[in-house]
């Protein structure tokens, strides 16, 4: 029951509380950092590193971070035109 | 009180420190006995050091608080049952066995009000937090907890800190290194974690006095700091 408290409590389909995912940033940048559903983990776009989330628990020592390799950082609206520029 | 951060750039004497790795590594080794061990060294008396350490913080209803090194969580769930449902509690530790020790323990806890607790893995020397976004708060750092070295948050409120003591009295340390090498040991030793524990010894020593951890926190920045021995000199809180 107590479980099912916590989980109500963080945002549906976030692995992190709302109310901590606002005060966390990056351990090395000090930014902020920006959950990922997908990987469920925690980006830090400044420096391009991903920081996972186990049990829920954010893991954010500095170890824990995985350089994230260029193809699979977001793209901004400027690099999406260019793409599609140079595919017409 | 403000809380401090850094570390002056030394009028104490440097001293060297395990890895960070190298003490992630050992309390992710001592987790699982952890708790039996405080109780069984301590004779349970760490419960009551535990609830004066919360109870200097002065955290009350609907407050923040932080633990840091919160380990399996002992400190964490006395500040939550101060702060109250609307409060908040953030335990931070870089042992992630400590930490799932400490979520077991939340997700099994009948008290409603733990609710409040967030669990975080992150190092105290590299803190994952704006500290600006924090206060007001009370710090709770624990067991092994080193002043740290990073960005001041000179608007927190308190903090307290409850840890082994590097008494002036060398016949206290005497018996301070007497009871580690022939009553700490061989109990660990019955766990298999007799070299998790020798280290106590030769850690201890490079602590700071008493009376230095309250010179660094008036100059660091705190406009208050007092230290307290307890449990014969063998422990300190301040």
């Amino acid at each position: 029951m107590v479980r099912a408290s916590l989980m109500l409590l963080k945002d549906a389909g976030r692995g992190v509380c709302k109310s901590l995912s606002q005060i966390l940033v990056c351990p090395l940048s000090k930014q902020p950092l920006r959950y990922s559903e997908e990987t469920n983990s925690l980006i830090s776009d400044a420096i391009g590193v991903s920081f996972p989330i186990k049990d829920d628990i954010p893991c954010l020592v500095p170890m824990d971070g995985k350089i994230i390799e260029a193809d699979d950082m977001p793209k901004t609206d400027g690099a999406a035109d260019l793409s599609s520029k140079n595919n017409q | 009180m403000a809380l401090c951060i850094p570390l002056p750039s030394c009028r104490f004497r440097h001293r060297p420190v395990r890895s960070s790795l190298e003490r992630q590594e050992l309390f992710g080794r001592i987790a699982p006995v952890y708790d039996n061990l405080n109780d069984l060294l301590s004779l349970g008396q760490h419960r009551i050091w535990k609830r004066m350490t919360v109870s200097w913080t002065g955290a009350k209803m609907g407050d923040c608080a932080l633990d840091l090194c919160c380990g399996s969580g002992d400190l964490a769930f006395l500040l939550s049952e101060k702060v109250g449902s609307n409060g908040k509690v953030i335990g931070l530790d870089f042992s992630k066995e400590q930490l799932s020790i400490a979520s077991c323990r939340q997700g099994l806890a009948p008290n409603a009000c733990y609710n409040n607790i967030e669990w975080v893995e992150g190092d105290a020397l590299e803190l994952p937090f704006l500290m600006v976004t924090l206060m007001p708060l009370q710090w709770v750092m624990g067991y092994e907890m080193w002043l740290i070295k990073k960005e001041p948050c000179r608007r927190c409120s308190r903090v307290s800190v409850l840890d082994f003591n590097k008494s002036t009295q060398p016949f206290t340390n005497l018996i301070q290194e007497w009871m580690i090498d022939n009553l700490v040991v061989p109990v660990a030793t019955g766990y298999g974690l007799a070299k998790e524990y020798e280290y106590l010894k030769s850690s201890i020593k490079e602590f700071l006095t008493g009376k230095e951890l309250e010179r660094l926190a008036l100059q660091v920045g705190f406009s208050n700091a007092r230290h307290y021995e307890i449990s014969g000199a063998s422990w300190g809180t301040w």
